[in-house]
C-alpha cells in the first residue's frame, strides 16, 4: 500500500512590534541539578507580552500579531508551560528568532534612538537625518 | 507643530519616562519657535486605554512626534494610523539631552 506523504502547511510570519531586548533568563541559587534548557521564539516572547504584560484580550493579541485567534493560543499557552518548565526544573531561558516578521521600526546609531520612520520606503532619522539607519531586529 | 515627550517630573533634568500612556507629564517643545511648557498627563490614572487616550489627546494639539522609553501595541497602531513619528531614546535618557539633540538637527 502506497503511503501518501503530505507536507504540513508552511507556518505564516507572525508580526512581532520588537524582539527581546535580552537574551534570555538563568536561575540563580540552585540546589539541585538543572534542567534543559528552554528555548523561547520570538512570537512566543511577544503572545506572552501582548496578553500578560500589556493585558490585551486574545483577539486583540491574535489581531496585533495578524494570526487566528486558534493560532494565537496555541503559541500562548506554549509559551506559558514552557515558563513553567524553566521555572519548576530550574532551567536557563533563551530568545531565539521564529517564524516573525517585525513592524517597522528602525535605530540611528549615532543619536542612540530606536523610531517609526515617516517614510518607510526612505527611512531618516528624526533627530541627525542620517539615512544610515537600520531596520531595528 | 509639537513634539511630546513623557516625562517623569515636570523639568528639562527629568528623565525620559520608561512608558507613554502612564507618564506623570508631558513636555510639549514648540518646534518653530523653540519653547516648552510641562503638562500633566490625564491619563495616567485611567484604569485602562490611557495610551490611545494620550495619543488622540496629543495629535489633537497638533503634536508631530512622541519620544519615550516604550509604547505599548495598541498605542503603536494608534500613532501609526494618526501618522505621528515614535521615537525611543536609551533607557535614562535626559529631557535636555533630547532637546540638545533635536536643535541640532534645526541647525
Amino acid at each position: 500500500m502506497r503511503k501518501l506523504c503530505r507536507m504540513a502547511r508552511s507556518i505564516k510570519n507572525r508580526r512581532i512590534q520588537m524582539a527581546p531586548g535580552i537574551g534570555g533568563f538563568k536561575p540563580h541559587g540552585m540546589q539541585h541539578r538543572k534542567g534543559p534548557d528552554v528555548f523561547i521564539g520570538f512570537e512566543e516572547y511577544e503572545a506572552l507580552k501582548l496578553c500578560d504584560y500589556e493585558m490585551l484580550t486574545q483577539a486583540e493579541a491574535a489581531q496585533m500579531m495578524q494570526i487566528s485567534r486558534p493560532t494565537f493560543t496555541r503559541i500562548y499557552e506554549k509559551v506559558r508551560q514552557k515558563i513553567a518548565r524553566a521555572f519548576v526544573e530550574g532551567s536557563a531561558i533563551y530568545f531565539t528568532g521564529g517564524h516573525v516578521k517585525m513592524a517597522g521600526w528602525y535605530h540611528c546609531s549615532r543619536c542612540q534612538i530606536t523610531f517609526t520612520p515617516e517614510m518607510e520606503a526612505a527611512p531618516v532619522c528624526p533627530f541627525c537625518s542620517s539615512s544610515l539607519v537600520q531596520k531595528f531586529s | 507643530m509639537f513634539v511630546a515627550i513623557s516625562a517623569v517630573e515636570n523639568h528639562i533634568a527629568s528623565a525620559v519616562d520608561p512608558h507613554f500612556g502612564r507618564c506623570a507629564w508631558f513636555c510639549l517643545l514648540d518646534s518653530i519657535q523653540g519653547t516648552w511648557e510641562f503638562i500633566e498627563n490625564p491619563f495616567q490614572h485611567d484604569p485602562g486605554h490611557a495610551g490611545c487616550d494620550a495619543a488622540d489627546f496629543l495629535a489633537d494639539k497638533g503634536v508631530f512626534m512622541v519620544i519615550a522609553g516604550r509604547f505599548g501595541s495598541m498605542v503603536v497602531e494608534r500613532f501609526r494610523e494618526l501618522g505621528i513619528q515614535m521615537v525611543i531614546p536609551e533607557p535614562g535618557t535626559y529631557i535636555q539631552r533630547i532637546m540638545q539633540q533635536l536643535n541640532q538637527n534645526e541647525r
